[in-house]
């Protein structure tokens, strides 16, 4: 690893990365506004210089440089001494700033970047602080360029890095800058608007006020929000996101650096797919039916009502059988039995539920629950891909039910085998987004006798639920989920659920018969003593505080 | 001896664009004799001819060449023909008169760099010229001089000529490869330098048109006549221009290293003032340069250079070492513009600082803002509004900007603030006496006017008119 000296002090780090990226990995608070890892670099902003040692050309001594040069353009090298502190790279930072602020409109107080804005910062932390020029601004308009984004025009600070993004990361170039010098704008080609499935990165990008996101636009000042480490559920990549919340509301999704998956990026999918976990028509209590009509449950009698009613189906169990595990009369014991588990679970979750039901009922069939797909995976030109499958966690269901083996089933073999009336009671957990139970599935499961239902919204299967569990987004739960590559990643609770909804994971928590708080952590660990694949989560690095 | 002109022999001459023009008076046989040498024999020798290139920054022609790596498989040779720097027409004149001498010149370099194929990029605005250099690469074709096997020699070489749409930032040599590449016309930032990584990200030699055209006369008439022309360091004969109220505005050629006096009052060239004026100020070298005094000033001392005297520097020798004794960045063009006794240098100003205003390509932050506020300061002043302080802020902004000082990706800038710059200085005395001469409190309601907040803002009031900003750069 090369070693080099900043501000005198001595830095190891990683070979060929710029000097600028090593500054800021070593805790640098370096101003920069072009030069972003995931892009090619351009070095045009000229806000990152520094002073450099090079060889004098007569005596070949090592002395400082009469110039300065662009660290994000210089790669580290061995030996080299740079330095950031000092009265040249003060002096131009300086004007940097003033340049930036000469045809800006100072609407900070309405801008929704205001915050975490980094001319505000830069301004603040390097700027001169008040402008010399007198002269007019130049007024650059606001534009519509697409439908999930505005243009402010006038706060653009010409980084182009939103156009290299279109070009080099989503491949579809539709942004582009207009006009030389100052007159520059950006924009896009007319009846082209920025439509594409990764457009919203352009505004996380956008160092200042200038591409907003019309979703959040005037929602919030960002200095309320609370952000949580998150994975998303859209597809099964497992893009790593924070979520952006205040008083229990989400409201906006942003991507979390990972080398391993998303990198910076995150699709337009994981970033608006959120919306659902706001519907006022989310299920938001316990109900069950009684002499064929619901009636609305306590919470706490659902673990017992379940554990017995299963138990009855189950021919010859009983309670302590099931407890002391299988003994050979058991064997046919509870075939009759089917635990539906949702690729929207989380592993713990799964485990929890699966480990239920085979406790009650040894020869439960425990089935994989329905994993939509749309159309297939989309990779972009770096890399970047859409997975087709969404739903984040059928690998992880996959896992443990693999493990636990014994009867198992996919989703459209459960189905046919319920048409049958294979099954005399089965629990199913829906918690998609969309509508999911087709009147196919809602036919096949008007067979089972005893079904019970635990989703996020009404659906086909109100009239035949014998009990009805409300269920819990992913946003409001905590856990881990597998991605499609079997990368375990672990995800953190945002808000709380909606009144009157217990979290999944501690609802299936109290069924496993256990008392006290859900903890992801404490589960995984006994799911590890079991599988090794969940010793241990994957936690993304973080990035270095100053780098955006 | 006499100077005879060689890059402009055939100005004035009946037909000269034709091939048979041209082959009667000898044309392409320096091509023929550089077909019988080895390339690396062409390339030492233009590097002991010492060519230095004539697009502007008069970087030996050799010594680029061979910075290509040795084991290269395509190279491509980039013609600048994008002659955009405002007051020079060198380039126009010697496609205008001799398509072919530029033609010859381009199969000469090509075959002493192994280039595959050539490329001329012509300035936009060059309509008349693209028919007449396109017509003369369609009779060269027809001739064997491009295309395959070139006289028997066994060398390839295609050519092809594309026209530009009006940026002077494709003349600076990586905007104008990102514009052949069909790209907005933005330079690259080096390195790579094109001789590594060039158009298509392959090994690139970018030369200027006049740069080419002289290795014909070198094969031709040989190493000692060329270093007979010239001074210690500046070889070889130049096209100089020169524009303005002069008798005779036009094209000239003579050996590097004539005077600025000479360019302007000698017969030969540019013939004296018209109506007898004096000379306030010339540019020398395209506006980009900087600019000298003229003969309204006091000639020096005599053995004395001090740019920072009000003295007459028409004795600048123009080549590529003496005019940096006068504060100026280079010989550039070698386009002169002369401006009379009687012209207001706010007018001047405001000329020069628009130009780069509306050139700059905007991708670095110094050059397009600082370009632009410039710009707008100049015009301020022009319009009788002027402070006392601008002056300070005009040096300040143009000695922070550049590649020099590491504030930009290509030269645009320094280009800008030089003629700024040594304007604001070398005249600073005329600008302080206008601003003296404008009616009181004018620039105070002239911002009140254009910019209430700059008013209101406590900003004329002196208080917090300026920051310590001091400067970073300062020029030799
Ligand atoms: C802003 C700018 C504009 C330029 N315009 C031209 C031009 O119009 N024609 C030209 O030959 N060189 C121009 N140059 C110089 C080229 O970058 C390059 O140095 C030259 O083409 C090299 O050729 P030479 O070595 O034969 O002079 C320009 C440079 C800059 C920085
Ligand atoms: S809109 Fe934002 S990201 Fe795009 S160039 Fe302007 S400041 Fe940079
Ligand atoms: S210095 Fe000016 S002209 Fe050159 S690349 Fe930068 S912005 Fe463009
Ligand atoms: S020039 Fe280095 S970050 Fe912009």
């Amino acid at each position: 690893m090369p070693k080099i000296i900043i501000d005198g002090r001595e830095i190891e780090c990683r070979a060929g990365i710029p000097v600028l990226q090593a500054a800021l990995e070593a805790g640098l608070a370096v101003p920069h506004y072009c030069y972003h890892p995931g892009l090619s670099i351009v070095a045009s902003c000229r806000l990152c210089l520094m002073e450099m040692k090079l060889p004098h050309p007569q005596t070949r001594e090592l002395v400082w440089a009469p110039k300065l040069f662009p660290s994000c353009q210089t790669p580290v090298q061995d030996g080299m001494e740079v330095r950031f502190d000092s009265a040249a790279v003060r002096d131009n930072q300086k004007h940097v700033m003033e340049y930036y602020l000469l045809n800006h409109p100072l609407d900070c107080p309405v801008c929704d970047k205001a915050g975490e804005c980094y001319l505000q910062d830069y301004t603040e932390a390097h700027g001169p602080g008040s402008s010399r020029m007198v002269e007019d601004k130049q007024k650059n308009p606001k534009k519509d360029i697409g439908p999930h984004t505005l243009l402010y025009q006038d706060r653009c600070v010409l980084c182009s890095r939103c156009v290299r993004f279109c070009d080099e990361i989503a491949g579809t170039g539709e942004l582009a800058v207009v006009n030389r010098g100052s007159r520059g704008e950006i924009d896009v080609f007319p009846g082209r608007p920025l439509d594409n499935p990764l457009q919203g990165n352009v505004v996380d990008l956008c160092p200042v006020g200038a591409l907003l996101d019309k979703d959040f636009l005037f929602k919030q000042r960002v200095w309320l929000l609370r952000s949580t480490k998150s994975v998303s559920p859209a597809d099964s990549g497992g893009q790593t996101i924070w979520i952006d919340s205040n008083e229990q509301g989400i409201h906006r999704i942003r991507p979390r650096y990972n080398e391993r998956v998303n990198e910076w990026w995150i699709s337009d999918e994981a970033r608006f797919g959120w919306k659902y976990v706001h519907r006022p028509d989310r299920l938001n209590r316990p109900q069950v039916r009684e002499a064929g009509t619901m009636r609305p449950a306590r919470w706490e009698e659902l673990p017992t009502l379940l554990r017995s009613r299963f138990a009855e189906m189950t021919p010859g169990a009983s309670l302590a059988e099931g407890a002391l595990g299988p003994s050979p009369d058991t064997a046919l014991k509870g075939r009759g039995i089917a635990a539906v588990l949702s690729p929207m679970m989380s592993c713990e979750e799964a485990w929890l539920l699966a480990r239920f039901v085979r406790d009650v009922a040894p020869q439960a069939t425990l089935v994989l629950g329905h994993v939509p797909v749309v159309g297939e995976d989309q990779t972009f030109p770096k890399g970047f891909t859409i997975k087709a499958e969404k739903c984040p966690n059928r690998r992880g269901v996959e896992t443990i039910l693999r493990h636990l083996g014994g009867h198992t089933a996919d989703f459209r073999t459960f189905l046919g085998q319920a048409v049958e009336r294979r099954f005399d009671a089965a629990y199913i957990v829906g918690g998609y987004p969309d509508v999911w139970v087709t009147p196919d599935v809602a036919d096949a499961l008007a067979k089972v006798e005893f079904l019970v239902v635990h989703d996020l919204f009404p659906s086909r299967l109100n009239e035949r639920a014998a009990v009805q569990i409300p269920g819990a987004t992913w946003a409001e739960r905590e856990g881990t989920f597998m991605n499609c590559d079997g990368l375990l990643q672990p995800f953190e609770r945002a808000i709380v659920p909606p009144e009157g909804v217990k979290s999944d994971g501690q609802f299936v928590y109290e069924l496993a018969g256990r008392s006290g708080l859900f903890h992801a952590r404490k589960v995984r660990d006994e799911m590890a003593a079991e599988m090794p694949q969940f010793a241990e989560v994957f936690v993304p690095r973080e990035l270095p505080k100053h780098a955006h | 001896m006499p100077f005879e002109r060689v890059l402009m022999k055939h100005v004035g001459v009946p037909n000269s664009t034709s091939l048979a023009v041209y082959q009667a008076d000898g044309g392409y046989t320096g091509a023929a004799r550089a077909l019988r040498m080895k390339p690396d024999e062409l390339v030492e020798l233009v590097k002991q001819a010492n060519l230095r290139g004539r697009g502007g920054a008069g970087f030996p022609a050799g010594l680029k060449w061979s910075f290509l790596p040795k084991d290269r498989k395509i190279t491509y040779l980039c013609v600048n023909a994008d002659e955009s720097e405002p007051p020079t027409f060198c380039n126009r004149v010697l496609i205008d008169h001799d398509p072919h001498m530029l033609l010859e010149g381009i199969l000469i370099a090509g075959y002493a760099t192994r280039t595959t194929v050539a490329y001329i990029y012509l300035r936009g605005e060059f309509m008349e010229q693209f028919h007449v250099l396109q017509r003369a690469l369609d009779e060269a074709y027809a001739a064997g001089y491009f295309g395959r096997n070139i006289l028997g020699s066994g060398y390839d070489l295609e050519c092809y000529i594309h026209r530009g749409a009006g940026a002077y930032i494709c003349g600076e040599e990586t905007g104008l490869i990102e514009s052949l590449e069909g790209k907005r016309g933005w330079p690259r930032i080096k390195p790579p330098f094109p001789a590594v990584e060039g158009l298509f990200r392959q090994p690139t030699v970018v030369n200027n048109v006049e740069t080419l055209a002289c290795l014909p006369h070198l094969l031709t008439r040989g190493l000692e006549w060329w270093l007979g022309l010239g001074t210690a360091n500046s070889k070889g004969p130049k096209m100089y221009c020169i524009s303005g109220p002069v008798n005779r505005p036009g094209c000239y050629e003579a050996p590097l290293g004539i005077t600025c006096r000479e360019l302007i009052y000698g017969d030969d060239f540019g013939g004296g003032m018209r109506g007898g004026k004096k000379v306030k100020a010339v540019f020398p070298g395209g506006l980009s340069m900087g600019v000298l005094r003229g003969d309204l000033f006091p000639r020096a001392p005599a053995g004395t250079i001090d740019p920072r005297q009000d003295y007459d520097e028409l004795d600048c020798v123009l080549d590529f070492d003496d005019v940096r004794k006068y504060d100026l960045l280079g010989l550039g063009t070698a386009a002169a513009v002369v401006v009379p006794e009687d012209a207001d240098m706010r007018d001047v100003l405001v000329n020069v600082a628009r130009f780069y205003a509306l050139e700059s390509c905007g991708q670095c932050t110094h050059c397009r803002e600082g370009t632009t506020w410039m710009y707008k300061i100049a015009q301020r002043m022009r319009a009788g509004a002027g402070r006392l302080l601008d002056l300070d802020l005009l040096v300040e902004i143009s000695q922070n900007m550049g590649m020099m000082p590491g504030m930009s990706i290509c030269g645009l800038p320094d280009g800008a603030a030089w003629p700024v710059r040594t304007a604001v200085q070398k005249f600073r005395r005329e600008f302080e006496r206008r601003i003296a001469e404008q009616e009181p409190e004018a620039a105070r309601r002239w911002t009140r006017e254009v910019n209430r907040a700059a008013y209101e803002l406590p900003v004329l009031q002196g208080r917090e008119t300026t920051y310590v900003g001091g400067t970073f750069y300062q020029p030799p």
